[in-house]
């Protein structure tokens, strides 16, 4: 894909969704990535830790749409097209092989349990690199979720792909 | 747990306690059913070996978490505030990886008493698969 072509991507929009954060989904969570702090499923915990609520460990964010994306909370106004299937689609079509880069979280708060969050996820970078012969193409994707009832920041996350052909 | 650690407590070079963890292939089974990620390279031996992969490999999600793991356990879960890593390496079964922790910086800012850390998930040999950053806001006693 041309450069010019990959540049046009950068502001486009890629995602809007809103999420429910579940205990059981959080707590499974923490279990997956070795954590056993009870703060993580037990209410007690967590209140005695100083938290109202149960907080999720600092990488869930990347995985809360695969649990809490439920059809009847989706906003109306989702984006038709996703700039970054767009692009990395065909790139598949023809072959190679698909990268996760880099991974970036900034938080404004922990997410607990019981929030409802509303992402925007857009095209930040976009460009092509030739190593070895090869040509990588690097997407940069940003999703800033804010508190559905308050529209305070809650966390980013930056997500850096690589399409190795 | 959160707050055990403050802000006097640390100086610059100190080191988290390792968090040392054998992968396995259940580890990779119960991080794609937990984070809903189910690209056979991580379970389906046959899938990743067809691939001309060795075995199946770890997420690279799985490894920026059990370093989050060692992160919060150190900084207190609630605390970071900035976590962002490179995957250098796969991850593959039966391989023993190592967090390493290292505070590099201490600052007092509007947003509180912040720690910078440097944070790397390593191999046996040595060989590093994550390299990363975060910062935490810490308690203070002052």
């Amino acid at each position: 894909m041309a450069e010019d072509d990959l540049k046009k991507l950068i502001g486009k929009p890629m995602s809007k969704s809103t999420v429910v954060v579940e205990r059981g989904p959080v707590s499974n969570f923490a279990v997956a990535v070795c954590d056993r702090n009870p703060v993580y499923r037990d209410p007690r915990a967590a209140k005695e830790a100083g938290f109202d609520a149960i907080p999720a460990p600092p990488t869930w964010p990347f995985v809360m749409q695969a649990w809490g994306e439920f059809a009847e909370e989706q906003p109306g106004d989702k984006p038709k097209a996703n700039a970054m299937a767009d692009v990395i689609g065909p790139l598949m079509a023809g072959g190679g092989l698909i990268l996760h880069g880099e991974q970036e979280f900034t938080y404004h708060r922990p997410v607990f349990v019981g929030d409802v969050l509303e992402g925007e996820g857009t095209v930040v970078d976009a460009y092509a690199k030739e190593s070895k012969g090869r040509t990588m193409t690097f997407i940069v994707t940003e999703t800033v979720w804010k508190d559905a009832k308050t529209g305070e920041p809650v966390v980013s996350s930056k997500f850096n792909l690589i399409h190795r052909g | 747990m959160a707050g055990a650690l403050h802000f006097e407590d640390i100086k610059e070079g100190d080191e988290a306690p390792v968090t040392s963890h054998t992968l396995t292939r259940t580890d990779l089974v119960r991080y794609a059913g937990a984070s809903g990620d189910y690209n056979p390279m991580h379970h389906d031996e046959i899938a990743a070996t067809a691939a001309g992969q060795p075995s199946v490999f770890g997420h690279g999600m799985f490894s920026m978490g059990l370093l989050g793991t060692a992160l919060t356990d150190y900084v207190g879960a609630g605390n970071v505030r900035h976590y962002q890593v490179r995957f250098s390496r796969q991850t593959w079964p039966g391989e023993e990886l190592s967090t390493k922790i290292v505070v590099t910086s201490k600052r007092v800012e509007d947003a509180g008493h912040l720690v910078d850390l440097a944070c790397t998930l390593a191999n046996a040999d040595g060989e590093v698969k994550v390299v990363g950053e975060a910062t935490a806001v810490l308690p203070s006693r002052g």
